[in-house]
């Protein structure tokens, strides 16, 4: 046997563990979802082909639609203003100050809390009558504060506001990419009379560039597959206000027994999120700037 | 080799060497020669407690004479890890499903018929109440059998219906009784109602979303359903239905749907004395038997008023409720002449298709439909009883001093469980968003219904069609 075999069957020997697990738990399973969104299947029964009948079917299905709606509607308020929080706070801790450990800790800390314990701390900071939240702004003059999770119209930007909780992780990355700027930029940029702004516009923003497309691709999928806060704070109420695309996903699967249906979901999610992702990769050239190139 | 590279591998020998000694091992406790069953149940708290003494009970009599032992396990979403065993392969020998699970599962045969088993058990249609037995049959199936079921009524605050005599007299209405009609209902609600200046309900006499628990089936005090069982249809459209979510709107217009959102924000946990009931916040409701144990253990002085427990039970069942600050009546009909309707749920045992030991496991269940078992059970539950058989100690010594008000509606000819339809759960989600958005002003009901109609019909005929597709001929 040649050398090159030798040492491809070696390899391939080496990384057996995860190729088996790779293609057990992620390549079969997907494989077999594409099929099963073209198929009526409960789990409990044999899977019978359809063809595009569940996609045709989500065409025609109301929840589809409000889903759809929820859920961009949630991306495009939560990911932008999550950004901005995230990379605010970064710029902040940044800045060398006494006890900067203590605030990046504290800053970080939430992203730690296990999702249903925030759930449960969130509902209760924003019950309408008892909760903090409304103790606040009546104490600060507000006579009829919102209802929040309970009113069909703050339901979905009280989720959106709670997000900005675990923005933590988000900010380490964010943090890290601008330790990395050269110094010597900075220097250039103070010696060529440039502003705070300007150094930030000019300087920092550019030098962070792939960072912040890394998280805005990270945010991108994250909020387009929101499903434990909603979940466990509104079950998609009041009215369907906080109805999110993965938990009607979820219900279709484990409560109505679709599994082909979900699967069609699942797949339409996936070609969503794709499509995203190529539009800013294809956005990027124009504003993301890597060193050295 | 490095000494780190030495130090790593002994402290993974280390490690290995005392997960072996003193990691995990397999259940000790499991007697020999018995067959084992495996029994998943979805309660917890208190309720999964109460069933494991039944457990320990079969596994220390019944279970140790025939050589069976029930391994129980309690977890929630029971009904999701049920099916997603049973679409394996090695599913629970018994699983305690919720009412709405059975027809669905059943329909996708996911179930072991039972009846030839009950039949050799003696567990016959006349063994149990009519309403319990029509639900737990199906296709002319009987898939499973009642472990605890439950008969909603109306729950009403006497002490709060004695402080406002008067005005309540004022109205014409009598405050030493409850409300025998839904137009009664609605007066007594509009005169025990506080709201505050700003509109806020500060008191709720009565809120049909409050618990919403059974909002779906109010319908049915309505004199309809919103299920022909006969021609397969959603009947959503029809007067009694359409006239149901006209009632349950007509308090979000009166008190205004802001105020109704702000009032049940502020409801705290059923179990816990912030529960509105509990907390005098809503004065009557509409609710399950159980909800005695719980007043009983987070408010006790509601139903502790002139001595404690146990000096109360040795009293004559009329003079028990005196003891009592909260009373229950039928929940009152909107139709004239139309009595003891009411909404009778259940959680079901039965045996997943695949079970190893169909025929133990059935033997478990029997158990628990023996009538002392069964009355044993539901004591400890604070529900009633599925069976027609009833004991006088039942009905004497039970948490709910009004048991036999349950009881009798259990055993009216108007008492109906949820309908039986294969796709219960997403029609039961769609019920739930439909009151919610009545509630909140957002549709007007016979608009929203109709369109509600069209749209599970065409669910539950795309359903029909793929099970006849499939070879089924029961659609």
């Amino acid at each position: 046997m040649r050398t090159e075999t030798k040492n491809l069957f070696k390899g391939l020997g080496f990384i057996s563990p995860w190729l088996i697990g790779f293609c057990a738990f992620t390549l079969i399973p997907i494989s077999m979802s594409l099929y099963y969104s073209f198929c009526n299947y409960s789990l409990l029964q044999k899977p019978v082909f359809i063809g595009l009948d569940n996609y045709r079917e989500l065409i025609h299905d109301p929840n589809f639609w409000t889903v759809n709606f929820n859920t961009l509607l949630y991306a495009v308020l939560a990911l932008p203003a999550g950004l901005l929080i995230a990379l605010a706070l970064a710029l902040l801790l940044n800045v060398k100050i006494r006890g900067q450990s203590v605030y990046r800790t504290l800053i970080f800390l939430p992203s730690l809390v296990p999702a249903v314990a925030a759930a449960m701390l969130w509902l209760w900071l924003f019950n309408s009558k008892l909760g903090l939240v409304n103790f606040v702004l009546r104490g600060l003059g507000m006579t009829d504060p919102p209802g929040w999770l309970t009113d069909a119209h703050w339901a979905l930007p009280s989720l959106v506001l709670i997000s900005f909780w675990g923005v933590g992780n988000t900010v380490v990355i964010f943090l890290a990419g601008l330790q990395d700027v050269p110094t010597e930029l900075f220097e250039a940029a103070d010696l060529d009379g440039a502003g705070r702004f300007q150094t930030l516009r000019h300087v920092t923003l550019p030098s962070i560039s792939p960072v912040i497309f890394f998280n805005l691709i990270m945010g991108i999928i994250g909020t387009l597959q929101v499903f434990v806060l909603p979940f466990i704070m509104t079950q998609g109420g009041p009215g369907r206000a906080t109805y999110l695309y993965t938990e009607y996903m979820y219900d279709n699967a484990f409560g109505y027994l679709k599994m082909g249906y979900c699967s069609a979901m699942a797949w339409l999610q996936l070609l969503v999120i794709l499509g995203l992702t190529a539009i800013a990769f294809w956005s990027s050239k124009r504003w993301v700037h890597y060193q050295g190139k | 080799m490095s000494a780190i590279k030495w130090s790593i591998i002994v402290l993974i020998v280390i490690a290995t060497s005392c997960l072996l000694a003193f990691g995990p091992r397999a259940d000790e406790s499991l007697p020999k020669n018995r067959v084992v069953i495996d029994y998943w149940e979805k309660w917890t708290g208190n309720e999964e407690a109460q069933m494991r003494v039944i457990v320990n009970d079969f596994n220390n009599t019944v279970g140790a004479q025939k050589g069976i032992f029930v391994r129980y396990v309690s977890s929630s979403t029971i009904n999701q890890k049920t099916l997603v065993a049973t679409a394996a392969g090695v599913p629970p020998d018994i699983a305690g499903l919720f009412d709405v699970n059975l027809v669905q599962f059943a329909a996708m045969g996911a179930l072991e018929p039972l009846e030839d088993l009950a039949r050799q058990h003696g567990i016959t249609a006349s063994y149990y109440k009519p309403v319990y037995w029509k639900g737990c049959n199906y296709n002319g199936h009987l898939w499973g059998l009642v472990s605890t079921p439950t008969v909603v009524a109306l729950f009403y605050n006497k002490r709060i219906l004695h402080e406002n005599a008067a005005a309540l007299r004022a109205a014409g209405l009598d405050p030493d009784r409850a409300p025998r009609s839904i137009d009664e209902l609605d007066r007594y609600a509009r005169v025990l109602t506080i709201q505050g200046s700003n509109g806020r309900v500060i008191r709720a006499g009565f809120l049909p979303m409050e618990p919403n628990w059974y909002v779906n089936y109010i319908c049915y005090w309505f004199g309809g359903n919103f299920w022909d069982a006969r021609s397969k249809r959603f009947t959503l459209t029809s007067p009694p239905v359409v006239k149901a979510y006209d009632w349950i709107q007509s308090y979000a217009t009166w008190l205004g749907k802001d105020a109704m959102s702000d009032f049940r924000s502020g409801v705290g946990n059923f179990d816990s004395p912030q529960n509105a009931f509990l907390a005098g916040q809503v004065v009557m409701e509409m609710q399950g038997t159980f909800l005695a144990n719980f007043i009983y253990n987070r408010k006790r002085s509601m139903s502790t008023v002139l001595w404690p427990r146990d000096v109360e039970m040795k009293k004559p069942a009329g003079e028990r409720l005196r003891n009592y600050e909260w009373a229950v009546a039928p929940f009152p009909s909107a139709v004239p002449g139309l009595k003891d309707v009411a909404y009778c749920g259940f959680d079901v045992l039965a045996i997943p298709r695949g079970s190893k030991h169909k025929k133990e496991a059935f033997e478990f269940i029997a158990y628990v439909n023996r009538q002392d078992v069964m009355e044993k059970l539901n004591k400890m539950h604070c529900k009633n009883s599925p069976l027609a058989k009833v004991s006088e100690d039942f009905l004497n010594n039970h948490p709910n001093p009004y048991i036999r008000v349950f009881e009798r509606l259990a055993n009216s000819p108007n008492a109906q469980t949820a309908p039986q339809i294969p796709i219960m759960p997403e029609v039961v989600d769609e019920l739930n968003a439909l009151s919610q958005r009545i509630s909140l002003l957002q549709v007007r009901p016979a608009k929203a219904l109709a369109e509600l109609q069209v749209r599970l019909q065409a669910q539950y005929d795309e359903f029909a069609r793929q099970q006849r597709a499939r070879g089924s001929t029961a659609y």
